[in-house]
């Protein structure tokens, strides 16, 4: 690609915008700031592809700069550069931010790197969008989580507009997603006492369309950060299931999904990191089946 | 508990004297060697007590002139104390020896009587009272002594977990301070291997180039293909690598110190030693502390110090230091958004004094009289423990010093640690704490 990307870099600490200043600086344009307020300005004013962010800074944290950067920039990819494990923060990195990764200090100089061609690349090729008619039903959602209340809690919120599935077992959710066109997935990342987060990130992975809600009672920064970077989930919601911000959750979700149909690139945004192969290597042979069809399937849109 | 020592125990029998007994028949029975040991004897209708004569009474009347003639032949009700002391048997030794002291007007002569239901049982000696009552306190004692060991080590653990506590927040707190440098740090180093990689290539080609040339048997052919690759790596130079390298050089040698410094601090603050330290300066363990705090304080308070010259003093630093660290926290912690710390130490006859003065809410009025009592916390779940004050009140006490504390709601807090320039000598860190009393007063 022969245009240089514009990067931009925040952190309250100039020697970590000077490292990384030298690090970037023959690939893209770099920018850097020390103002986080600034940085949003910045987005505003000129064309920014990358955005990485510390997230303790004075006066203003990197959630809340990130979340502003997506309100004045949208195509702009957030990154979050932390060295801080701050549950709270991380989950509004999701759920605010909606940040491409959670990356954390110290870092690898080739992760990041790695990291940051990525999404510049993924960024300037959305420039070069083009949009697609859409129309027919609504697609479908699909609940996983062995509390019923959950599917009624959904149910009750989609009323008739979307078909809502609800599914206890992993492989019969599997078929579920290959079969039907589903857009959202609201599910639990614990399933009948088992640990179900390989096939929550699996699931991005095989099907990039999905926006995935995960509600759950595990708060853990190390679990989040996984979801976030080998899952790309949509919104992390705490349980018990509120309503309300199911609700908001839920709506979000199915904008994102029209506009993800309307503008098949955007799927590009989600791009997962590759999933360590063990844990997915303990999914089920059938599971990995339909992983395998679904991935050839997406191959062909 | 001891097992409770009962009135029954001390009934003496003794026989009861009827009411209209004659004196000298009474004298008899006072003579009778089985009633020896008694004091004295009950007079009874029935077998309810009407009064008790006294071996004292009986000498105190007979042993006057022409006593037995004038009384001899009177019924004993005419000389008897009518209203002796009567205690039932089924009540507490504590209340029952109460009764008796308060009551009892002749101790030293006279018994009391016991009943049951209202009938007499027996007589009790004053001695045999006091002498249960001694056995029960010194079971009593024991008891409180073992209670009181237990207490302590429980306090210790208290003092031990509020530690570990206040240690988890800033270790979190620590870890961010220290992963910033280390960032900068690592992607320094990696980035000078990179550029010595290209130093490393150029310098080869250089290498090459002055062999080719020194050596008499190069071919011009030789000389330049060699010309050609340094010129292809030079090239590659944009020019700016050896500035470069050396502010990643200077950066990262100031995050290694960075860290050092935290390093250092964290290891000076945790030290586990109880052991004094003899010379130690107050100044540079609020700096530690403030170093340790940074992470609550850094976003939006400002430090002001104001120190005075102190002399040194012996003291525990790490326990001073979780002192200050803890008003250090609760000062950054009552203040929203923007604020003011001022940390001033002064000397002043025989005393050091730090106090720690916030721009923050305040401490309300009915809540103020609390802030030293364990587990009294306004903070939500999982910010305090409510033992961080009532602990720092303990050190500073073992200390020989004390804490006051001034509050203006909506104002500010100021917490003032006075420490005594010579340590004292009676206190040593075992020495049992006493309980923390609230010294606040609103101001």
């Amino acid at each position: 690609m022969s245009e240089k990307a514009n990067i931009l870099f925040v952190d309250d600490e100039e020697r970590v915008l000077r490292s990384l200043e030298m690090l970037f600086k023959n690939r893209f344009k770099v920018h850097t700031t020390i103002d986080g307020n600034e940085a949003v300005d910045i987005c505003r004013r000129d064309r920014i592809h990358v955005v990485v962010s510390d997230q303790r800074m004075p006066l203003i944290t990197g959630v809340e700069v990130l979340r502003r950067v997506r309100e004045v920039s949208p195509n702009t990819m957030r990154l979050l550069l932390t060295g801080y494990s701050d549950l709270e923060a991380t989950v509004n990195s999701v759920n605010e931010g909606e940040i491409f990764r959670y990356l954390s200090k110290p870092w690898s100089a080739k992760e990041i790197t790695n990291i940051v061609n990525q999404a510049a690349n993924i960024a300037l090729s959305l420039e070069q969008q083009t949009n697609v008619d859409t129309g027919g039903v609504a697609p479908g959602v699909l609940v996983i989580d062995e509390d019923p209340s959950v599917v009624e809690m959904v149910k009750a919120i989609c009323g008739k507009e979307r078909q809502v599935t609800w599914s206890v077992d992993l492989d019969e959710a599997f078929e579920t997603l290959a079969a039907n066109d589903i857009a959202i997935v609201v599910c639990d990342i614990r399933l009948r006492g088992r640990d179900i987060s390989a096939a929550v990130k699996a699931l991005k992975e095989g099907n990039p369309m999905v926006l995935t809600i995960v509600q759950t009672q595990l708060q853990d920064v190390e679990t989040l950060r996984s979801l976030i970077n080998h899952g790309q989930i949509y919104r992390f919601l705490p349980k018990p299931a509120r309503r309300g911000l199911l609700e908001m959750s839920l709506e979000a979700a199915s904008r994102r999904h029209v506009s993800m149909k309307s503008t098949p690139q955007l799927t590009a945004r989600y791009q997962v990191e590759k999933s360590d192969p063990a844990p997915v290597a303990a999914l089920s042979t059938r599971l990995q089946g339909f992983l395998d069809r679904m991935r050839s399937g997406t191959k062909s849109i | 508990m001891a097992e409770q020592a009962q009135l029954r125990q001390l009934v003496m029998t003794a026989p009861g004297i009827p009411p209209h007994l004659l004196v000298n028949d009474v004298a008899d029975m006072f003579m009778d060697e089985t009633h020896g040991k008694l004091l004295s004897l009950p007079v009874l209708d029935g077998d309810r007590p009407v009064g008790i004569i006294s071996r004292a009474r009986m000498q105190q009347v007979l042993f006057r002139q022409y006593g037995r003639e004038l009384f001899g032949k009177k019924p004993i009700t005419e000389i008897m104390n009518a209203a002796p002391v009567v205690i039932e048997s089924d009540m507490a030794l504590n209340e029952a020896s109460k009764t008796v002291t308060e009551r009892l007007k002749f101790p030293v002569t006279e018994d009391f009587v016991i009943t049951e239901g209202g009938r007499y049982v027996g007589m009790g000696a004053v001695m045999h009272l006091l002498n249960a009552m001694e056995a029960q306190l010194a079971a009593q004692t024991e008891d409180l002594a073992s209670a009181y060991k237990q207490l302590k080590a429980s306090q210790l653990q208290l003092i031990q977990s509020e530690k570990m506590a206040s240690l988890g927040q800033m270790v979190a707190g620590v870890a961010h301070e220290i992963n910033t440098p280390l960032g900068y740090v690592k992607n320094n180093i990696e980035m000078m291997e990179m550029f010595f990689d290209g130093n490393r290539e150029l310098l080869g080609a250089c290498n090459a180039l002055t062999d080719t040339l020194l050596s008499p048997a190069s071919t011009e052919q030789e000389l330049q293909e060699r010309l050609a690759v340094l010129a292809a790596l030079r090239e590659n130079r944009s020019g700016s690598e050896d500035e470069d390298m050396l502010k990643l050089f200077a950066d990262t040698r100031f995050g290694i110190d960075q860290i050092s410094e935290l390093v250092q601090n964290l290891k000076n603050f945790s030290r586990l030693d109880r052991a004094a330290a003899a010379d130690v300066d107050l100044n540079e363990c609020l700096d530690s502390a403030v170093l340790l705090a940074r992470n609550v304080l850094k976003t939006r308070v400002e430090v002001i110090r104001q120190y005075g010259a102190l002399p040194r003093i012996s003291c525990m630093p790490s326990q001073l230091n979780q002192v200050f660290l803890n008003m250090l926290t609760n000062a950054a912690q009552a203040i929203e958004g923007q604020g003011k710390i001022l940390l001033k130490t002064e000397a002043e006859e025989g005393w050091l004094k730090v106090s720690v003065q916030d721009t923050g809410k305040g401490i309300p009025t009915d809540v103020l009289p609390r802030i030293f009592d364990p587990f009294f916390t306004t903070k939500p779940v999982g910010q305090g423990t409510g033992l961080g004050l009532s602990i720092s009140y303990q050190i500073v006490q073992q200390h020989g010093g004390d804490i006051r504390v001034t509050s203006q709601p909506g104002k500010g807090t100021r917490f003032t640690v006075r420490l005594p320039l010579a340590p004292p000598a009676a206190q040593t860190p075992e020495s049992p704490p006493a309980p923390p009393a609230s010294q606040g007063e609103a101001a």
